[in-house]
């Protein structure tokens, strides 16, 4: 029997049933790796370790959470004794001594990390075409992109390979990709998730979260990768709930809020029709829908394009070619050593974040720019906070369209707007999922639901209540294999 | 933004750009700073800036030792280095 679109829910019970061995779950997963190979979605795999961990979990059975299910892990977080780039030439031969709290906490719950996927390098882009090591392919349709930064692995969630993969989301990377890809990915709220060993694109803003096919088994990995970390200062010290528990509780009498000053006019009036179904759907489930203000809502991108380039230019100093990764040939002195080694290391979008950073945090115009954008930051938060006065729940489409053809999008800023809906839940700390609802020419189109601080629960309790009354997560793409 | 304020800011970075970028570069960064100028429309005076969400103080903790020295395993992932440092070239003549 194939595992092959297997949610973790079922795969757990066919291992449990003996279905299937763990090591045979291991050897077909890694079949359709390689079968699906053109989606050039891993930039390095973990296969012997990975059937030797199968092997003895045959062996040695246990009754962990997510015992023998395979997982693939984004490479921007750091794996003990496994190859991790972010993406990025400047770490082609780095080789971590040690893994990140999120690996471990997944490890330690009995998974079974496949391999890294591709991704934008160092979480830098919205479209997966910045990575050094290619483009990752959409499994939708032949040259679409899945999205970025997260979109090695939406589209391994997409392609039926594994039932889940980590992300981590700066500014939408796990809600746009899941959009794009048709699946579902949640972003908690800002410090849910052990931030150590995620190499660091924005501090304020970066957030790791599951990528899986259904709420129920983001909220199954959300129970493993929440901790409270001492060894991450911004890590939340606040009682994590069982998320799966009240998953298919009635959602009759919430409020959702729809953003008046998000003018979906702007947006092709089929994606609007996508969106306007889906909130019918809800509406059969008797919910209510209330208009809500936040003025300053359509300041966050640029909001988000000053401060997060600020913090990239800051943590990305670290990358100077002497303690790790990449340096340049016969460095006549220091200084050559640091500047051709960064400027052979990162790539263009990267470089231009850092400039954008360098900018924006320089004497003369810290005020101007840094400042101002975190005025304004201050300013949407208060926006929200206001507008969950009046709503339980906020809702968007999660993104502009359907996924773009690769190449498509050669304008910064544009490529920047692709986060519209998304970015604002990033400023504000705020918890936001986006769950497929509909097509769009035979491709996905998903909607995001933003909640209140902390209150993942009730957006996967929202999110599981239209997956039991509809489909669209459950449709799979005309996959080409090589 | 002009070249000279994009050598600044290369320099800044420690990033160089050939001659054929550097126009590029320059453009995209004027349409993105062009961009980010719309902030300038709102009135933030009194508006105290919000650096993250978590508006708390880092709790503190007991300084307990914890990491073993594994300067081996650290040096082995530097491009350069001998038994006990990180080499670069010679800073002092």
């Amino acid at each position: 029997m194939s595992i092959q679109f297997k949610t973790i829910k079922e795969l757990s019970s066919m291992l449990r049933s003996k279905e299937v061995s763990n090591y045979e779950l291991l050897q077909e997963t890694y079949q359709l790796v390689k079968k699906y190979k053109n989606l050039n979605a891993f930039i390095t795999l973990n296969e012997e370790n990975a059937l030797k961990k199968a092997r003895d979990l045959d062996n040695n059975p246990s009754d962990l959470t997510l015992s023998g299910i395979p997982i693939a892990q984004k490479d921007l977080f750091v794996t003990k004794d496994l190859r991790t780039t972010c993406g990025s030439n400047m770490l082609s031969n780095f080789i971590p001594p040690y893994s990140a709290t999120v690996i471990e906490n997944l490890e330690n719950a009995g998974c079974i990390s496949i391999g890294k996927t591709n991704m934008d390098e160092f979480a830098m882009g919205s479209s997966n075409e910045t990575s050094f090591y290619g483009n990752v392919n959409n499994p939708w349709g032949e040259k679409l992109v899945p999205g970025g930064s997260s979109g090695g692995s939406a589209a391994v969630v997409a392609a039926g390979i594994v039932p889940a993969a980590t992300g981590t989301d700066t500014g939408g990377s796990i809600r746009q990709p899941a959009s794009l890809c048709g699946i579902t990915g949640i972003k908690p709220t800002y410090g849910r998730i052990s931030r150590w060993g995620m190499i660091a694109f924005a501090s304020s803003l970066d957030q790791a979260g599951p990528m899986a096919r259904t709420a129920e088994d983001c909220a199954i990995l959300m129970n493993v990768m929440c901790s409270h970390d001492i060894k991450d200062t911004t890590s939340l010290d606040e009682n994590i709930p069982d998320f799966t528990k009240g998953l298919d509780a009635p959602i009759k009498g919430l409020k959702i809020g729809i953003v008046k000053e998000f003018d979906l006019s702007k947006l092709d009036s089929n994606v609007v029709k996508v969106f306007e179904d889906s909130k019918k759907h809800y509406e059969s489930l008797g919910v209510e829908f209330v208009e809500v203000s936040l003025p300053n809502i359509n300041l966050s991108v640029p909001t988000y394009y000053v401060v997060a380039p600020a913090e990239c230019s800051s943590n990305l100093s670290r990358f100077d070619g002497v303690k790790f990764g990449k340096r340049c040939n016969d460095p006549a002195d220091l200084e050559d050593l640091y500047i051709r080694s960064r400027s052979e290391g990162f790539g263009d979008e990267v470089k231009r974040r850092i400039l954008i950073g360098s900018y924006v945090l320089s004497a003369g115009f810290y005020d101007a720019y840094y400042k101002k954008a975190q005025q304004v930051r201050r300013l949407i938060k208060n926006d929200f906070d206001n507008a969950f006065k009046y709503v339980d729940l906020i809702m968007s489409p999660t993104t502009r369209g359907t996924a773009f053809e690769a190449g498509s999008m050669s304008d910064p800023i544009q490529m920047y707007l692709e986060d519209l809906f998304t970015v604002p839940a990033n400023l504000a700390g705020l918890p936001g999922i986006s769950i497929p609802s509909g097509s769009l020419d035979s491709k996905p189109l998903g909607i995001q639901l933003i909640g209140n601080s902390l209150q993942e629960s009730q957006l996967l309790n929202v999110a599981h209540n239209f997956q039991m009354t509809s489909d669209w997560h459950l449709r799979t793409p005309p996959l080409r294999s090589k | 933004m002009d070249k000279e304020t994009v050598a600044t800011i290369s320099y800044l970075s420690r990033l160089s750009f050939d001659k054929e970028n550097e126009e590029k570069i320059t453009k995209d960064l004027e349409n993105i700073i062009k961009f980010v100028d719309q902030l300038d429309s709102v009135d933030t005076s009194d508006i105290e800036p919000l650096k993250s969400p978590l508006e708390k103080t880092a709790k503190t903790r007991n300084d307990q030792i914890s990491a073993q020295n594994r300067k081996e395993q650290f040096l082995k992932n530097a491009p350069d280095a001998n038994e006990d440092y990180f080499l670069v070239p010679r800073v002092v003549e």
